[in-house]
């Protein structure tokens, strides 16, 4: 089964769409639309996000492509509620700035509380999987708690869904083709086993430093293949059996309207 | 996270905006890895596991073998709490935002590096009481002219003038704003003595500003 949240006829709903497409809400209501109708707004499928732990440099080629060595220990950063949004919404690209990319990657959704959860345990803390799209501002980097809060939790940088896929519906999380197309072309194309530290290894890594919680996410890191991108560019993250996740990228000044 | 906690969804904390502390680093931050001083603000997050109020045990650290680590420090700062949606704001109206003021504590491993996100040293359970309590922004002239002490077993350990602060509390809440769009509720720990104060296990911790109150914790451990 695969969880969401919609927008439908002025409604916010919780809905599961089973294996056929069917919809059907929470109060067991069946919605007479399909997946890909206009209809639907897509919202952020975590209905009460916790905690967003983001890999950085988690697959070696990736490492590679940036320039550094593969981790020997997982770099891990946070981020909140405010840079999410969700399949078909739009992302905004700052002023001034010579480098934004995409990251294509695999979220696992924790659906229990643990801490000191062994690496053999793992899954059981694991509802489901999702896909998320974490946008780097390569020109914000500093070399003070990189990736620092300027890169990486700008509101709307963190595109996610459309759903959350059950755990016992994918076979094997760690041999997933993972593919990004950018205005239709493919620029990234990878696939989940090359990660170097895999979901079980960093449920055990983060709940022996802290308590997770239901809600709480783990972005685990993008492999080679980022580009720039530009306002007016769609992008579509995929991940085999999860979802395709499109996000169109807009100005600064479209974004924020009269706020800019 | 404790249910009462004071905090509503998010806990900003500003690191290294001690002027003494950033002059005192300034050779080791020409150096690798930092390669030059930090131009913007140094920010980290305290996430949900981490909120706690006054009087509650802070959890002693373990590591990963499931020892007690060796070493825990504490750092106090003033708590800017967040009144309504804060985007984009100018330095010159920031303060207008504010809802209220509290004290947030910062339990944590010693700092040892500011290159990485230091996940290991700062997300430690219960490490960030916030309180006792928030109060109401107008009973507070100017917050950069109030002062965090903290005090061990009732020992006073540092003091620090917040008109030592690199950034004002009305920088820091404009250029947070242009990161991202704060909410009601919100916490931004705006800065710390660059020494924090070291602590043992069963230490009664307690963070004071005058008009805000005081923060009282005990370490966990004993």
């Amino acid at each position: 089964m695969r969880h969401a949240r919609i927008i439908f006829d002025g409604r916010e709903l919780d809905i599961d769409i089973d294996a056929n497409d069917r919809i059907t809400t929470s109060d067991g209501q069946r919605l007479g639309v399909d997946l890909d109708s206009e209809e639907i707004t897509w919202l952020p499928p975590v209905k009460e996000p916790g905690t967003i732990f983001a890999l950085g440099l988690n697959y070696a080629d990736h490492a590679t492509e940036l320039a550094f060595e593969p981790p020997k220990e997982p770099l891990v950063f946070i981020k909140h509620a405010n840079t999410l949004t969700g399949h078909k919404q739009v992302s905004y690209r700052p002023d001034n700035i010579d480098f934004q990319h995409y990251e294509c990657e695999l979220v696992a959704v924790i659906g229990k509380a643990g801490k000191n959860i062994k690496r053999e345990d793992a899954m059981d803390y694991v509802a489901g999987y999702t896909v998320c799209n974490d946008f780097a501002i390569r020109d914000y980097l500093e070399n003070y708690y990189r990736p620092n809060l300027r890169v990486k939790s700008r509101d709307s940088l963190l595109p996610m869904g459309p759903w959350i896929v059950d755990r016992e519906d994918v076979a094997d999380v760690n041999n997933l083709r993972l593919t990004t197309e950018v205005n239709g072309k493919i620029t990234q194309d990878g696939s989940t086993k090359d990660m170097i530290f895999d979901i079980p290894f960093l449920v055990e890594y983060l709940s022996k430093i802290m308590t997770l919680n239901p809600g709480d996410m783990i972005a685990t890191g993008t492999p080679h293949g980022v580009v720039d991108m530009q306002p007016g560019d769609t992008v579509v993250c995929t991940i085999e059996n999860i979802c395709s996740l499109e996000t169109r990228i807009v100005s600064e000044q479209e974004y924020y309207g009269d706020k800019y | 996270m404790t249910a009462n906690t004071l905090v509503n969804s998010k806990l900003v904390c500003v690191a290294l905006n001690d002027k003494s502390q950033l002059a005192a680093l300034e050779s080791t931050f020409n150096q690798d890895p930092y390669k030059k001083p930090p131009t913007q603000p140094v920010l980290y997050y305290k996430p949900r596991n981490t909120w706690s109020v006054d009087g509650a045990e802070v959890e002693w650290a373990k590591d990963f073998d499931g020892n007690n680590v060796p070493a825990m420090v504490v750092g106090a700062s003033l708590g800017v709490v967040i009144g309504r949606e804060t985007c984009r704001v100018g330095q010159d109206e920031a303060l207008d935002y504010v809802g209220g003021y509290t004290i947030v504590a910062d339990f944590s491993l010693p700092e040892e590096s500011y290159f990485r996100p230091d996940i290991k040293g700062k997300c430690l359970d219960t490490s960030a009481p916030v309180g006792p309590e928030i109060v109401p922004a107008d009973t507070i002239d100017n917050p950069d002219a109030l002062t965090v002490t903290v005090y061990v077993n009732g020992e006073q350990k540092n003091e620090f003038p917040l008109r030592n602060m690199q950034r004002s509390v009305a920088e820091l809440i404009s250029k947070i704003s242009w990161i991202m769009t704060l909410q009601p509720g919100e916490i931004i720990a705006v800065g710390f003595a660059g020494d924090r104060v070291p602590v043992a296990q069963g230490d009664r911790v307690e963070a004071t500003i005058e008009g805000v109150g005081t923060l009282t914790n005990t370490l966990g451990g004993a």
